[in-house]
């Protein structure tokens, strides 16, 4: 194990559920990951990703039942992995029934122009779980971080 | 955003940009669209952060340049610094819509940062990726 000690601690944001705030949530978020250097350069971006992918399909969800509450994101340096937090107050959904999209090759894909946000997040994060009701959804996805 | 090996340096690279946020400078949505005509084609060059905030004013530029009746339209994202699935669906959207209308769309994509979220969602397989305007523009020329 290495010596060097971990840098613990999180970041909290308070974000209006509007577009032009998710430059602002890639930013913040990322430069907290990046704090820990044992996160390969590459993983950043990967965050920078994922917590664009959750804050996305947070504003679109309370955008369609035009809820102004902020959406909470955190970012949760705990040493051994970085915790990604993304809540909203959206109407919900149902995790386990998101559409299978079409064969990339197939013109069908091409009527599809989202719904790969949520499979971004499990093919980037160590683990992404999502835990959605009636009075909103957790996105909570953890990115293990590795010894140099 | 750049991203080094280098701790200091990324850090410091992460805190300008979140500076330039806080200050504000310039438009809010971080998406350009420049467009210039080049042989038979039009050139739509992208310059910033294709995500949800920017995705409206691209979808606008494809929608225009397909109003007009244009045959071949290159999207140049050589100067994209970041893209989401937000940013994915409205260049499977342009090309839903060329399509229909009976046009062409090329993409221009060397940077392997956005090269490989077109290959994480498949999207590879429904587009070539060109590594310049030139050679997308010739590709065209060939046909």
């Amino acid at each position: 194990m290495s010596g060097a000690p971990r840098p613990v601690g999180c970041v909290e944001l308070t974000v209006p559920p509007l577009p032009e705030y998710l430059q602002v949530v890639r930013a913040i978020v990322g430069a907290a990951a990046a704090l820990d250097d044992r996160l390969r350069a590459g993983r950043v971006a990967d965050v920078r990703l994922v917590v664009s992918e959750a804050a996305t399909n947070a504003i679109r969800a309370q955008a369609a039942i035009r809820e102004a509450a902020p959406i909470l994101v955190s970012c949760d340096l705990m040493g051994d992995r970085i915790v990604v937090e993304v809540v909203d107050h959206g109407p919900g959904f149902d995790p386990s029934v998101l559409p299978d999209l079409p064969e990339a090759e197939t013109p069908e894909r091409l009527r599809h122009e989202s719904g790969l946000g949520v499979s971004l997040m499990h093919q980037l994060a160590d683990s992404a779980v999502l835990e959605s009701g009636p009075g909103g959804t957790v996105v909570k996805l953890t990115f293990v971080v590795g010894d140099a | 955003m750049a991203d080094y090996d280098v701790g200091y340096t990324r850090w410091s690279s992460t805190v300008g940009d979140v500076q330039r946020l806080a200050e504000g400078a310039g438009d809010k949505v971080q998406l350009d669209v420049h467009r210039y005509a080049r042989d038979t084609c039009v050139v739509l060059a992208v310059l910033g952060e294709l995500d949800l905030a920017g995705a409206p004013r691209l979808r606008q530029s494809v929608v225009s340049e397909t109003a007009a009746g244009i045959r071949h339209l290159v999207l140049d994202l050589t100067a994209v610094d970041f893209i989401d699935s937000t940013g994915l669906g409205v260049v499977v959207g342009a090309l839903r819509r060329l399509r229909a209308h009976d046009a062409e769309l090329s993409l221009v994509c060397p940077e392997q940062r956005i090269r490989r979220v077109f290959e994480m969602c498949d999207l590879d397989r429904v587009f070539t990726l060109h590594g310049t305007v030139d050679d997308a523009v010739s590709e065209i020329g060939a046909r």
